[in-house]
């Protein structure tokens, strides 16, 4: 019996050490929490943010951006592109570092260049992202004296080319056209025949050879010159990559980090739930946690427990939380009552409530730390109810005996001054905010309804211009100033949920994108963030830093404000103690 | 100690009841649904906040007392209409079963047609009452014309009712409440009807099957012998009956509809999120896994309440059973 018990105690406490015990990170794969699964892998359609940093893994584009530098370095091209100027064309020419080959052994030539580019404007093909994203690339002349060497004919003119034009991957023809049946059609004429697969026999055929090779979840069938291969996929369960042996950049021996691939196996955990993947990383489960929310993140960072087995990084990121307005509801066509709302947030305490402190306020669409463009000359958004009072009543609105708001419409009709605010119910920050400003709107007499809803439906409601306030995501990035998709008139309807938009405005956002010139840049953004200091279509209520806990056994995660917010191919295993 | 456990329960609803009804004149330091972005999830018995307060900031305390409100504001009418809709078709057809009924044709073909168009319409009750009237004056003018379509049907209520049962319990309670909360924005009035829409079958079936027990009973057959009509027998002399029963486990009801009202809560579908509820306490531990407070406290109230209800139920169930 005594041994009987002994051996009992002895198999539960080999399964409980079993159990608490960390486990050694992997040597041979990286483990990385994914909140949902890529779901498709098909280089013409990438739906979210996964799908994207699985395909960086798989393809090279000709220009990578390196995180250590913040800025795009050539990675299958052999350097930035040469710009050349014409009346309303922008001639970039690229030449392709002789070391890259695709998987075959055969060399990534300017001929790969300009099938992808058919690829992306092919009739038949889920080509629509790809033709707004890139549609300022008209053609490709490839140089008959150098088969690595092209010209990429765009137009119009914007600094933002220099990169933009290499920030694609490259497919390779010889799996889905070995006979090179595109070869013989221009680029510029797949963009006009917008049924071409129907009348040439040719493209329709490749169009069917597209389609059958499923590259949605097999893309496999197209072997790209990136790093990794897709050594499994589980929906929604993991996605494991595995380094290739051999590959082309090796030999380069860069300091670039876009031409460097360290782990062996990178696996991506898809783990929904934040709670799971927290303790999964405890448990060793995992090696690395990007964007964990930040209360988490805050109460690990400052257990000591963790200090030996885990690391945390943040890093001032480009994605801010702003609070924006429907400026085609009555109630918010003023310019005053929008600066009047936007009195009502208390950024300081939603920034420490929500966000644990990792975050910080700004006066516009400008990270405050990217230099002279950002206007330090404008206050910072501020808590004050009693200017939101003088506000109001300078914008027309008499305060009942209910104590609601009241004033004439231009009809001469009564209009209340009652709102909605809706947000996503994905990121539980949204609720307290919408939750702050009733709270603070209420004191005033104002009654704003919060609006939880599901993506799906908070998407349609913008379109169709049915949301009086609403809270939204926006990411920028260091290398352009586009504020076009979001502000201008002709994005009414699509991107610009607001409804803002003046000539002043149009003209400015413009000349942003065109200018060249820093000086005179730094100029125009400074003058665009007064306009929209007092205009008010949205307020940025803060930047958000982002976030990333590794296993205190990694290293050289590159953690910087750019998405995804890491660099997967750049960790490496710290050397071990002596 | 089966007392003692009786009056315990009667204590604690009693308690809930006075708090949900006083909740807005009781000196709460916080209101349920304002966030203090200075104490974010803070921990009980530990600073201003009693019970603390859950990841948004909103105050725990006051969030378990207007939650109470907030169950039983939605949970004691939805049970109240679920009871009288379910009694009173349960009643019908256990009364009149499948071929005690007769109709006219005419009346049976109007009586169809006026639904038909009123659900293909979904006109206002204007509308209804002019296709009723328009309805009722051409009955009249076929009658006159001809007495053949005076003939009587037998119409099968029961298999109508026990049809509609079916379809409504075919489908897990949960997943169609679910799916009518998202046609809908969510609102505490949408949420009681869906409630006593989807509740009304359980009712319904015991009252059923207690007026066919009843409907059997001498004194019943003696009242009909004695001429009395079919509403004089159903609303005097079985109606009391059946209710004696539908009230026993009226209780188990509102501790359903109480545990249903917090789950879609929980799921954030059902209440805005302004509105106080246990289930939005309980959702908020997602977002604070380490918040003890925030699952133990309304787990608490929860349980006490289902408890409650539960011995209350039972005690009504057993004075039945004695004949009391």
């Amino acid at each position: 019996m005594k041994h009987l018990v002994l051996g009992i105690l002895a198999v539960m406490s080999g399964a409980f050490c079993a159990c608490s015990s960390r486990q050694e990170v992997n040597k041979s794969a990286i483990r990385i929490r994914w909140e949902r699964d890529p779901e498709n892998l098909d280089p013409l359609v990438l739906p979210n943010e996964n799908a994207l940093e699985a395909a960086n893994l798989l393809y090279s584009s000709l220009l990578s951006v390196d995180p250590s530098k913040q800025q795009f370095t050539p990675c299958l091209a052999e350097a930035l592109p040469t710009v050349e100027q014409t009346d309303s064309l922008t001639l970039l020419t690229y030449r392709i570092r002789p070391e890259a080959v695709w998987d075959n052994g055969q060399p990534v030539l300017a001929q790969d260049v300009a099938f992808t580019l058919k690829v992306m404007n092919c009739p038949g093909l889920p080509t629509e992202s790809n033709q707004a994203q890139w549609g300022f690339i008209r053609d490709i002349r490839l140089d008959s004296t150098d088969s690595r060497r092209f010209t990429l004919v765009c137009s119009g003119r914007s600094p933002e080319y220099a990169w933009s034009s290499g920030d694609y991957i490259i497919l390779p023809e010889y799996p889905l056209d070995p006979k090179g049946q595109l070869r013989p059609f221009s680029l510029t004429a797949l963009r006009a025949d917008t049924a071409a697969d129907q009348h040439h026999a040719a493209i329709g055929a490749f169009v069917r050879r597209y389609k059958q090779a499923q590259l949605d979840h097999h893309p496999e069938r197209l072997p790209g010159c990136g790093p990794y291969t897709l050594e499994a996929w589980e929906t929604n369960r993991f996605i494991s990559f595995k380094r290739k042996p051999k590959w082309w950049a090796d030999q380069l021996r860069s300091e670039l980090l876009p031409l460097q691939a360290h782990p062996a196996k990178l696996n991506y955990q898809i783990i929904p739930d934040a709670a799971t993947a927290v303790l999964a990383l405890r448990r060793g489960d995992l090696e690395v946690y990007p964007g964990m929310p930040a209360k988490e993140f805050q109460r690990l960072r400052q257990d000591k427990d963790n200090g030996a087995t885990l690391q945390f990084y943040t890093a001032d990121s480009y994605k801010m939380i702003t609070a924006c307005f429907n400026i085609r509801r009555p109630a918010l066509q003023d310019k005053m009552t929008r600066q009047a709302l936007s009195h009502l947030f208390n950024v300081p305490a939603l920034i420490q409530a929500t966000q644990q402190g990792l975050a910080f306020p700004s006066v516009g669409l400008i990270r405050p730390n990217s230099g002279p463009g950002y206007n330090d000359s404008l206050p910072l958004p501020t808590y004050d109810p009693n200017t939101a009072l003088a506000l109001l009543q300078k914008a027309g609105w008499q305060r009942q005996t209910d104590g609601g708001w009241l004033r004439r419409a231009a009809t001469g009709a009564p209009e209340r001054l009652r709102l909605t605010i809706s947000y996503r119910t994905t990121d539980p920050a949204f609720e307290t905010i919408a939750l702050q400003l009733r709270s603070a709107a209420a004191q005033l007499g104002i009654p704003v309804q919060p609006q939880p809803l599901e993506s799906s439906l908070f998407r349609e409601k913008l379109r169709a211009g049915t949301v009086d306030m609403y809270l939204f995501t926006i990411t920028g990035n260091p290398f352009v100033y586009n504020f076009a998709p979001i502000l201008h008139t002709k994005s009414i309807g699509t991107g610009n949920h607001t409804g803002f938009g003046t000539a002043a405005s149009d003209q400015l956002i413009e000349a942003i994108a065109a200018e060249k010139q820093e000086a005179r840049q730094v100029q125009l953004l400074r003058r665009f963030q007064r306009l929209l200091h007092d205009e008010k279509p949205l307020t940025v209520l803060f930047f958000l830093r982002s976030r990333v806990a590794a296993s205190a056994q990694l290293t050289n995660l590159q953690v910087t404000g750019l998405r995804p917010g890491y660099m997967a191919t750049a960790i490496q295993a710290k050397p071990a103690a002596q | 100690m089966k007392q003692l456990s009786r009056y315990v329960s009667l204590v604690w609803l009693l308690v809930l009841l006075l708090l949900s009804v006083c909740a807005e004149i009781l000196p709460l330091p916080y209101a349920p649904d304002t966030p203090d972005l200075d104490a974010i999830a803070a921990a009980p018995f530990s600073g201003a906040h009693w019970l603390g307060t859950d990841s948004a900031g909103r105050d725990v305390l006051a969030g378990l007392i207007f939650g109470a409100r907030t169950a039983l504001l939605i949970s004691l009418p939805a049970t109240i209409v679920s009871a009288l809709l379910g009694t009173f078709l349960g009643s019908i057809a256990g009364y009149w079963g499948n071929q005690r009924l007769r109709l006219s044709a005419v009346v049976m073909v109007t009586l169809g047609l006026l639904g038909l168009a009123v659900a293909v319409l979904n006109a206002s009750l204007g509308v209804y009452l002019s296709i009723g009237a328009v309805a009722f004056g051409g009955l009249v003018v076929v009658r006159r014309i001809s007495g053949k379509l005076s003939t009587t049907h037998p119409v099968p209520l029961d298999a109508a009712v026990l049809l509609l049962i079916a379809l409504l319990t075919a489908i897990p309670r949960l997943v169609l409440v679910l799916a009518l909360a998202a046609v809908q924005p969510p609102s505490a009035p949408m949420l009681l009807i869906t409630l006593a829409l989807i509740y009304w079958p359980s009712t319904a079936q015991l009252a059923r099957a207690e007026m066919q027990r009843i409907r059997q009973l001498p004194y019943m057959e003696a009242a009909r012998a004695l001429g009395l009509r079919d509403w004089q027998l159903i609303l005097r002399h079985a109606l009391p009956a059946v209710w004696k029963v539908v009230g026993a486990a009226l209780p188990l009801s509102v501790a359903t509809l109480i545990g249903l009202e917090t789950t879609l809560s929980f799921l954030g579908v059902g209440l805005p999120p302004q509105t106080a509820s246990w289930g939005r306490t309980l959702a908020s531990a997602r977002q604070e896994p380490t918040a003890w407070w925030l699952i133990v406290m309304p787990g608490t109230v929860l349980v006490c309440t289902m408890l409650a209800l539960r011995q209350l139920a039972l005690t009504s169930i057993k004075k039945e059973k004695r004949g009391e």
